[in-house]
């Protein structure tokens, strides 16, 4: 089974999706098509041995889309020396033509620069470069900012169009409505030219509507192409109901204007002219403000594209050479100044500095890195000159990894967009129906031609299903993105609906609830010995030791800044602890058995040693000749916001269990700690996910906290998923969301957004079906049967084009979400 | 530029050439009606019962008092309790009213000799604003100023009210005529235009007569 992505041109309203996901679904081969109207992608994926790409964008076509070539080309521009001729521009052209990957090549002897088009993934600049000093020319550093991305440039080219032809319309619509309208406004007393008072020049003013109205509809010639051709394809759109509806006003009016010419003036007052006009208008602003907010969805994800530096200072040959960010190879040395960004992963060879990773984890501390210590694309060096080994470069890097993520999960669909999906495949047709026997009705009561036609003009255009379409897709888009922000990587739609859902988790112990690092806790002395010489005796003696709660008691020195002395005849005694000279003393080192065995009195640490043991501390005994001279405990400690995160769990109504292999005991003492509810301890990894399991029997909605490496197997039972990492160690594939950074509290504020989100989609749904349940009737004529009003369609137009707007601009409400603190 | 265009192409005005053959076509199905008007210099198309006539200028610039006015017997208002003291000075002239207006002082030129036809022509030509349609009685118009008209249909044939006189009835009423108690004539609402083309109801006094 194959996966591609093919960007999608040409849809207008989410029935259009659907009308593209039937057709691919038609061709063998294909097991699953999605097409996200708001990113207008179609995710397919079939069987490549019995269908081809090209037979899948040949459908696409075939149904009246366009298949829209994501274009990886790259425009630079690179200065060159040497040149004395155009003899020489034309070689140079010559040779960068000839080589793979390169569709331009211009140079300009005048100016001594080459203007190239090159595909990255073919040639590298480098190359470019090569040649043109093999060709005997010398190219110097290209000029970065002539770099183009091509498909921004074509959708702000395509906002910029709908913006003229919005801006085209209005200036002819403007006077076409006041013409029209004017005299009808009365307590304004608008003036009107004479020659066009339409009972006094009837004639004049419909060909000055006529004139009015030709450029409006020019400006909104896509609405008929597209709309006639969907219906001809027998799949109308909302194209096709403003196509008919403002067609039929205009053939009307056309109509009214013969009778006029035939020297019937009473159609003067039979022109809808400025219906047809005012109805393309608004809707042109509608879907330029759309275009605007669209955009405005994926401003999270631009924005971390934008994050990544331009250049990188490679270290070649001792000397400091900075090349665009595409040239640089994994193991290139790279130097990075403080201040300046990270430009691609790597592990540092070089130098201490601390680092601003808040653009990835979303964590605000600058984090202290030395020597060995990874970095990663896009955060910046804080304050010391590191240099470090590129070990990830281009997609692989961790920001382009969380970028094809978030890009990812917003091109999918949640379950609720089905409903909304399956509701626009139907409605166009449905509508066209309710708008030709509504106006027959009205026809055959004996209402005017008019009336019937207003009545068909109005249905038309208020039911069409673009917010609906839209409904979903941006609020998925806007709260993906914003969760990327503070370091919430969800991974699709359906995680995003299903996690408002839950109500139980399950967190896993260690590194999850604890740092997952043991740390000394507690020093407790006997006698004159002071603490500190006790810790720095305990950490000289498990110098070296590989043993982790050694490793603790050496961190703890440490972290003291306690020197390391120097001990004689270093004994491990496996199973039991060390046994050291210090200044012709023994000192041993270890745990009760070892004491008990070497005849070491503890009666007097008793209490303190069942204490520590029952808040789930780990005791080391100390012992310097034939006495006991101590105590260090080491603990895993509990994460800062873990009591924070959990109690705020338990505030939205959340159960929240821990899963441990620690002993009851242990695991009961940290769940005291930060307030757990049930305890399952003594679970080995392979049980993790029966619990989860045992859980979801009960009729939970289960999510699992984990670290995404250990609980695979009940991070990927639990309904959602929740792996916690730095982002880059993290099994991303595991889980359903990953959280950037250790920080607990994002699990109530993942679980906050995904409601926040599902509220959002809700209220846009109750937007978008409102507008159309509540206008659909009264655009019938259903109050005017109870004798109220009828809808103008104008004022259809306007309320269509506002669902599509306050569906947006609800949509984008999202991104004023902020975390739980 | 369109609006110059369209002032310029009579072609395009429908109004006033429909006005012009409809008018030809009232004058036509009442030819012994229409009579010089030596007093006024123009032309006079007379109501069946001679109590009520439309005069129009053959030559503005000889008019003596209006280029187009209405003349009706004064009988049935002052049996309604008019004052003819009471009215603007000009308008009562022995037993008759004279509501009218004066158009220009232009010295108008024929190719041949002036007709009732080619007189009206005039008007169109020259204060073509003067003529208006009115829709709801499918009628032409001659605008006399102060609300008062001379109206005749479009068509005949689908008309019963051929020709109306159309009379504002202000300064009648504030010369003390009781509206309803004038004979001859009918006191009702009619849609009109307002200067800004607006549509508005008002009072008329109205004496439609059918010609066929």
């Amino acid at each position: 089974m194959q996966k591609e992505s093919i960007q999608i041109g040409g849809m207008t309203c989410a029935a259009c999706a659907k009308r593209i996901e039937k057709v691919t679904m038609k061709l063998n081969g294909v097991s699953s098509s999605n097409v996200n109207f708001s990113t207008e992608k179609l995710n397919i994926e079939f069987d490549e041995q019995k269908v081809s790409v090209p037979a899948i964008k040949e459908a696409v076509l075939k149904a009246g889309y366009e298949v829209l070539e994501k274009s990886k080309e790259k425009e630079i521009t690179i200065p060159i020396q040497g040149m004395t001729c155009a003899a020489c521009a034309t070689r140079i052209e010559k040779v960068v033509s000839k080589l793979e990957g390169v569709s331009s090549a211009s140079v300009n002897f005048a100016t001594e620069k080459l203007v190239t088009k090159y595909n990255p993934d073919t040639v590298r600049i480098s190359h470019i470069k090569q040649t043109i000093s093999k060709a005997g020319y010398k190219a110097l550093e290209i000029e970065t900012k002539a770099a183009i991305d091509e498909d921004k440039i074509k959708k702000q080219k395509e906002i910029k169009q709908l913006w003229i032809k919005f801006m085209v319309s209005a200036v002819f619509c403007i006077p076409l409505f006041y013409l029209a309208m004017g005299s009808m406004i009365w307590w304004l007393r608008l003036p009107i030219p004479k020659q066009l008072m339409p009972m006094q020049y009837p004639l004049n003013f419909a060909v000055v509507l006529i004139i009015l109205t030709t450029p409006i509809l020019i400006a909104g010639n896509k609405f008929y192409s597209v709309g006639f051709k969907a219906i001809i394809n027998r799949s109308p759109n909302m194209d096709s109901l403003i196509a008919m509806g403002t067609s039929a006003a205009v053939l009307y009016s056309l109509y009214s204007t013969y009778r006029i010419v035939m020297g019937d003036f009473k159609y003067v007052d039979d022109l809808y002219f400025e219906t047809a006009g005012v109805i393309i208008t608004l809707i042109l602003l509608g879907k330029s403000l759309e275009a605007v907010s669209k955009g405005k969805t994926s401003e999270a994800i631009k924005k971390l594209m934008g994050l990544a530096p331009k250049t990188a200072i490679v270290i070649q040959d001792g000397k400091e050479v900075v090349m665009p960010i595409e040239e640089v190879e994994v193991n290139d040395i790279i130097l990075v100044k403080p201040g300046e960004k990270i430009p691609v992963d790597g592990i540092i060879v070089d130098g201490i500095t601390s680092i601003d990773e808040s653009m990835l984890t979303g964590e605000s501390m600058p984090i202290e890195k030395k020597k060995g210590d990874k970095v990663f694309a896009a955060s910046i060096n804080k304050n010391g000159s590191v240099t470090f080994q590129a070990t990830k470069v281009g997609s692989d890097t961790a920001l382009a990894q969380i970028i094809k993520l978030v890009e990812d999960a917003q091109g999918t669909k949640a379950p609720i967009a089905q409903m909304a999906d399956i509701v626009s495949g139907y409605f166009v047709p449905i509508v066209f129906v309710i708008a030709l026997v509504s106006s027959i009705i009205w026809a055959i009561s004996g209402q005017s031609l008019v009336f019937a036609l207003t009545i068909f003009i109005a249905v038309l255009v208020i039911a069409c299903p673009c917010a609906l379409g839209l409904a979903t897709p941006t609020a998925i888009m806007v709260a993906t993105g914003k969760g990327a922000e503070y370091g919430i990587l969800i991974k699709g739609g359906e995680a995003l609906e299903t996690t408002h859902k839950i109500n139980t988790i399950i967190f896993d112990k260690t590194g999850t609830i604890t740092e997952g690092k043991p740390e000394v806790t507690d020093i407790i002395t006997i006698g004159d010995i002071s603490k500190n010489r006790l810790l720095q005796i305990a950490a000289s003696a498990e110098k070296g030791s590989e043993h982790p709660l050694g490793d603790a008691i050496v961190r703890g020195a440490e972290k003291e800044k306690l020197e390391i002395i120097k001990l004689d005849s270093f004994e491990a005694i496996p199973g039991y602890g060390i046994r050291v000279i210090e200044e012709g003393k023994v000192v041993l080192l270890g745990n009760k058995k070892l004491m008990v065995e070497k005849g070491i009195s503890l009666s007097s640490l008793e209490n303190e040693s069942d204490r520590l043991a029952s808040e789930g501390k780990t005791p080391m005994y100390i012992a310097m000749g034939k006495e006991i001279a101590g105590i260090i405990a080491v603990a895993d400690v509990v994460k800062e916001s873990s009591a924070k995160a959990i109690k705020k769990l338990h505030e939205m109504g959340i159960e929240v269990a821990m899963i441990t292999g620690d002993n009851q005991r242990t695991a009961q003492a940290i769940a005291r700690q930060v307030g757990i509810d049930r305890v399952l301890a003594e679970v080995l990894p392979q049980d993790k996910s029966n619990e989860v399991k045992k859980l979801q029997a009960e009729g939970k909605v289960v999510s699992m906290v984990g670290d995404g490496i250990n609980d695979a197997p009940a991070l990927a039972q639990a309904d959602i998923g929740i792996a916690i990492g730095s982002g880059t160690d993290v099994a991303m594939e595991s889980a359903d969301i990953v959280l950037m950074k250790s920080d607990l509290m994002d699990v109530p504020t993942a679980i906050q957004l995904s409601k926040s989100t599902i509220r959002n989609i809700k209220q846009n749904l109750f937007w978008a079906f409102g507008y159309n349940i509540l206008g659909i009737p009264v655009a019938a004529g259903l109050l005017h049967a109870f004798g109220g009003p009828t809808l103008n369609p104008i004022l259809a137009a306007a309320a269509m084009s506002l669902s599509s707007v306050s569906v947006l601009t609800n949509a984008l409400r999202l991104k004023g979400f902020k975390p739980y603190k | 530029m369109t609006m110059l265009f369209l002032a310029g192409c009579q072609k395009s005005d429908i109004v006033g050439n429909t006005a012009k053959n409809s008018f030809k076509s009232v004058l036509d199905a009442v030819p012994d009606q229409v009579t010089v008007d030596e007093m006024n210099g123009g032309w006079s198309l007379d109501a069946p019962d001679n109590t009520a006539r439309f005069i129009w200028s053959k030559d503005y610039s000889k008019s003596p008092i209006h280029d187009v006015m209405i003349e009706f017997d004064a009988a049935p208002f002052v049996n309604a309790g008019l004052d003819v003291s009471k009215l603007p000075e000009g308008l009562a002239y022995e037993d008759k009213i004279m509501l009218g207006t004066k158009l220009g002082n232009d010295e108008l030129k024929y190719e041949g000799e002036a007709t009732p036809d080619t007189s009206f022509h005039q008007i169109v030509k020259l204060y073509r604003d003067s003529i208006g349609y009115h829709e709801v009685l499918d009628h032409y118009g001659v605008d006399l100023g102060n609300g008062n008209k001379f109206e005749w249909a479009k068509d005949m044939k689908t008309n019963d009210k051929d020709i109306v006189f159309v009379v504002d009835p202000e300064i009648f009423i504030e010369a003390g005529v009781n509206p309803d108690q004038v004979e001859g004539w009918v006191y009702a609402s009619v849609e009109m235009m307002d200067e800004n083309g607006k549509k508005i109801e008002v009072m008329k006094f109205l004496k439609p007569f059918d010609l066929q």
